[in-house]
């Protein structure tokens, strides 16, 4: 990682200049962080460490301080994910709603440990902290986006979807 | 009227802006509010929830409630309690949920015996272990040979990340994670790059960031032997507590000094003790460069000096006593002295000797407007981290020097030519921003400045208004002592009379003419006319290699002594210790007592300065007039002895007024087409600290340092003394037309800080 890294590493010149852009919107380059780390995820899966050093050379952060940030929020990965990522709350209104059995059978579906890419590289399911949707509990994320209530059914059908679609949504 | 507020009944002074904790601690009531993330430096921040007290409001309207001590301004007649149920349970419990994932390796750990956690632990009643799950675990990085990691210790107190990002303003150590897998560390294993990473150690109040050279030497800190000293790697004096056991030093840690160092080391004041224990060191008379007795060694000096052709030369690595010694040594023998080794030298430290009240590092931190000329944080590390606590505070700062280093880029970095201080110095004086400031500090480092910089100093402060003050830094820890017998021209002499061959012989303290001091090129031209030196020294250096006899000397720790610093502050330094070390080689100890049975004069290491021209003083058959001279340079020069443990007096002002008169410097022209020589110092670098091999590990290439434009691999330098041939390192938006280099580069060339240099570059084939 010390490797001598230039933003031309991210080998996208389309990305680059979104990233140059989202620099330029903002006030001081280093509030453009999270914006950049997410189009960044969104490019490239996760934020590996090419993506962790272009990040700090385009806000002007630290590669350490990039790593604070990529590392306390739970929504920036920094291991590589399948093409779908669930997200599946397990905090304490979920939990109380089964939200483990949702975690076993997805985990069961992809196959893999937590955190890792299935086999087929469609699926990565990660626990995760309370999203805010405690009425609709169970609830989770897919992709991003905020579904609840889910039950064993719904969420079976989404999987087998995802499974089908070889193409990532964004 | 004194403020006070109720803690458990008894009074609690405060002063206003003191938080409760703050308050509870200076008046030595710590015992009753347990802590950890709260740091006299690092302020409080709420995190580790330990500081509970009861507070009672004096409205009916609140009921008692439990709150943070650290985080509660203190104020008149506040009512608390920590003799409180609900308190102990807060405290209690606090601490079992900061020991449940703290592994059981207390008996190993080297933070054994002054562990904050532990003392909080055993204080708070948590005695017994509930939870016996499976703990949490790390892995442990390598974070260089300075500081060692062990991670699991940790209790999330954000001490070392406040102390590492914050204080020191490092960019290479942060906290990594959330809720209870937090991680306080690199982006990876590498060598921390702070020049301040050693602090960690002291601030970490549990076992995860220990000293890792005390590591592979290790004592109980119970078992240690303690003492004030004074570090004696810069002209700034931090105060300094060595750590000793068996004879032997073990470690360097930080002694509060209110307006110096209140808190923290540089690395090089921590790690450069380690000269103290290099093989190298020079622990046994030498002659011809063979070890030899005491006694003989000594008659054969004794000797050279009775034939009247010694010079004598003394050094600013040397404290006050050892040169005075010298210097009467010297007198008595009507033969010529010199305190320092080149005219140049000699001229700068009249210069800043004859420069007003340096500003406390105190001052600097409250400064509101800093202008910082050389590599300041190279020179004196210490002074840079308290311009970096005046930049947290708001300051300004501008930066003048040839290279972009680490405070330029935390300031306004004005890429300037060495050779253009002189003029801009002069400039300043008519500075509208300098001007209209409240608190303006101006802050160089000297050599970069030359004497004709430090002098235009003086005469821009006479022009300022008077709340303007300024500092000059040298890497010597008693440049102002050896300034006091700095008389114009000594050094001249001294080497007028070599070169007339009116003196063979040289002795000298802590003095490295054939090496790496200043003006040692000089020297190194005059050898043909030498029939041999004598050197007093604790490190080996290239003329304790020459020298026909070598009279080691005791490291600071193992003696007493004074230094000045930059302020012109005289600070004592205490013995620690007594190093034990075999005298003689077994074959030259045949027929001698073992030192057991008393049959050596010295069985415990090198002896002091004084010892040694004292008894050089008693063979000559000259103690008396010796002894009567250095008391009356002692009186005059002086005449106030400051004890180890006092924070030190200023010199006089009259005494200091005296030289004032030293003739104004002039500076050699450097053309504009001219290459330009400017001094390229590392934090670690010092010619004691350079034996410290743990600290010197991390010392940078030696090169040329020089603007990125330039592609040549190699460069031959030359001047009136030598020519070099140096790898060309480039720099990244230093100066076009200056090269820098270091100080033993300096000593080979023969040539000062901004003056010309002719360069061959070498084309890359
Ligand atoms: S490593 Fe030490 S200083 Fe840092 S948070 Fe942990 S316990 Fe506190
Ligand atoms: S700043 Fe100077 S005196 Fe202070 S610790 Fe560092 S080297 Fe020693
Ligand atoms: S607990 Fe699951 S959304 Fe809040
Ligand atoms: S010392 Fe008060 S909360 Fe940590």
């Amino acid at each position: 990682m010390s490797l001598p890294t230039s933003i031309a590493d991210l080998q996208d010149a389309a990305l680059i200049a979104r990233l140059q852009a989202l620099v330029a919107e903002s006030p001081v380059p280093a509030a453009a962080i999270s914006a950049v780390l997410y189009a960044l995820q969104d490019a490239r899966g996760y934020i590996d460490d090419v993506a962790l050093h272009a990040a700090a050379r385009l806000t002007g952060l630290s590669p350490v301080r990039v790593e604070e940030l990529c590392t306390f929020y739970s929504l920036v990965l920094r291991a590589p994910a399948g093409r779908h990522v669930l997200r599946i709350c397990d905090s304490i209104a979920c939990h109380l709603a089964g939200a483990q059995d949702l975690l076993a059978q997805a985990q069961a579906h992809s196959g893999v440990a937590l955190g890792e890419v299935s086999l087929s590289g469609a699926l990565t399911v990660v626990p995760h902290v309370c999203i805010g949707l405690c009425d609709r509990a169970p609830a989770l994320l897919m992709d991003g986006e905020a579904t609840g209530p889910v039950d064993a059914t719904s969420l079976a059908r989404c999987l087998e979807q995802w499974e089908a679609d070889p193409w990532k949504p964004f | 009227m004194k403020r006070v507020f109720y803690l458990d009944g008894q009074t609690v002074p405060f002063t206003s802006g003191q938080n409760v904790l703050e308050a509870a601690i200076a008046a030595g009531m710590a015992r009753q509010i347990p802590y950890f993330c709260y740091h006299p430096a690092l302020g409080s921040l709420g995190a580790c929830r330990q500081c509970a007290v009861k507070i009672y409001p004096h409205d009916d309207k609140h009921p008692p409630r439990v709150t943070m001590a650290c985080l509660l301004p203190a104020s008149d007649n506040l009512q608390l309690a920590t003799v409180d149920k609900e308190v102990h349970t807060e405290h209690r419990e606090i601490i079992e949920l900061l020991m449940l994932n703290h592994p059981l390796d207390c008996p190993v750990c080297d933070e054994g015996g002054q562990c904050h956690l532990q003392d909080m632990t055993v204080q708070t009643g948590h005695a017994v272990r509930r939870y016996s799950g499976p703990k949490r675990t790390y892995h442990d990085q390598d974070l260089g040979p300075l500081v060692y990691q062990e991670m699991n210790r940790c209790i999330t107190c954000y001490r070392c990340v406040r102390f590492y990002q914050d204080t020191a303003q490092g960019d290479d150590f942060g906290v990594f994670g959330s809720r209870d897998r937090v991680y306080f560390g690199r982006l990876e294993d590498g060598p921390l790059e702070s020049p301040f990473s050693g602090n960690l150690v002291e601030v970490c109040p549990t076992g995860v960031f220990t000293d890792k050279v005390f590591r592979h030497d290790y004592a109980r800190v119970w078992d240690l032997q303690q003492g004030p000293s004074v570090c004696p790697h810069c002209a700034v004096g931090c105060n300094t507590m060595p750590g000793a056991r068996l004879g032997t030093l073990r470690r360097v840690r930080a002694r509060h000094h209110p307006e110096i160092n209140p808190h923290f080391l540089c690395d090089r004041g921590r790690y450069g003790f380690r000269y103290v224990t290099a093989a190298e060191r020079p622990v046994q008379a030498r002659l011809h460069g063979a070890r030899s007795r005491q006694d003989v060694v000594l008659r054969q000096v004794a000797m050279r000096l009775q034939e009247g052709r010694s010079g004598f030369l003394g050094s600013p690595r040397e404290d006050v006593q050892s040169n005075l010694a010298l210097f009467a040594l010297a007198d008595c023998l009507h033969a010529p002295f010199a305190a320092l080794s080149s005219p140049w030298m000699e001229a700068l430290a009249q210069q800043c000797m004859a420069l007003p009240q340096a500003p406390t590092l105190s001052d600097v931190e409250t400064a509101d407007h800093l202008i910082v000329m050389g590599d300041l944080g190279g020179v004196a590390p210490m002074a840079e981290l308290a311009v970096r606590q005046a930049l947290r505070n708001g300051a300004q700062l501008t930066v003048l020097a040839s290279q972009p280093t680490p405070l330029a880029e935390a300031g306004d970095y004005r890429p300037t030519r060495p050779s253009a201080l002189p003029d801009l110095i002069t400039g300043l004086a008519e500075d509208v921003c300098l001007q209209g400031s409240r608190r303006p500090v101006i802050l160089a480092a000297a050599e970069t400045l030359g004497p004709a910089g430090v002098h235009a100093l003086r005469k821009t402060l006479a022009r300022l208004p008077a709340n303007a003050r300024a500092g000059v830094f040298q890497n010597s820890p008693n440049l102002f002592g050896a300034a006091y017998f700095a008389v114009d021209g000594h050094t001249a002499r001294l080497q007028h009379a070599l070169r007339q061959r009116q003196i063979d012989h040289l002795l000298c303290l802590a003095a490295d003419p054939l090496g790496s001091d200043w003006g040692a090129g000089t020297w190194r031209s005059l050898v043909p006319g030498l029939q041999g030196a004598t050197v007093l020294d604790m490190v080996d250096t290239d003329t304790v290699r020459a020298a026909e006899a070598v009279l080691p000397t005791a490291a600071f720790p193992e003696r007493d002594g004074f230094f000045i610093n930059y302020e012109g502050r005289i600070q004592a330094f205490a013995q620690v210790y007594r190093r034990e070390a075999p005298v003689l080689h077994p074959q030259e100890n045949v027929n001698s007592f073992p030192a057991a049975a008393g049959g050596q004069m010295h069985p415990l290491g090198p002896p002091t300065p004084q010892y040694w021209l004292g008894r050089l003083a008693e063979l000559l058959d000259i103690v008396k007039p010796w002894q009567e001279r250095l008391a009356f340079y002692q009186h005059f020069l002086c005449p106030i002895s400051p004890h180890p443990d006092s924070p030190g007096v200023l010199l006089d002002d009259a005494l200091r007024a005296r030289f004032e008169i030293a003739a104004a410097p002039a500076a050699a022209p450097v053309g504009t087409e001219d290459w330009e020589l400017d001094l390229f110092h590392w934090y670690g670098g010092e010619t004691l600290a350079d034996a410290a091999a743990e600290l010197q590990s991390l010392a940078p290439a030696r090169g040329l340092r020089v603007s990125a434009d330039i592609s040549a691999p190699f460069a031959t330098l030359s001047g009136p003394c030598g020519r070099l041939r140096l790898p060309v390192i480039p720099i990244v938006g230093m100066v076009a037309g200056v090269v820098a280099l270091d100080q033993e580069g300096f000593a080979e060339l023969g040539l000062y800080p901004g003056e010309a240099v002719q360069i061959q570059w070498e084309v890359a084939s």
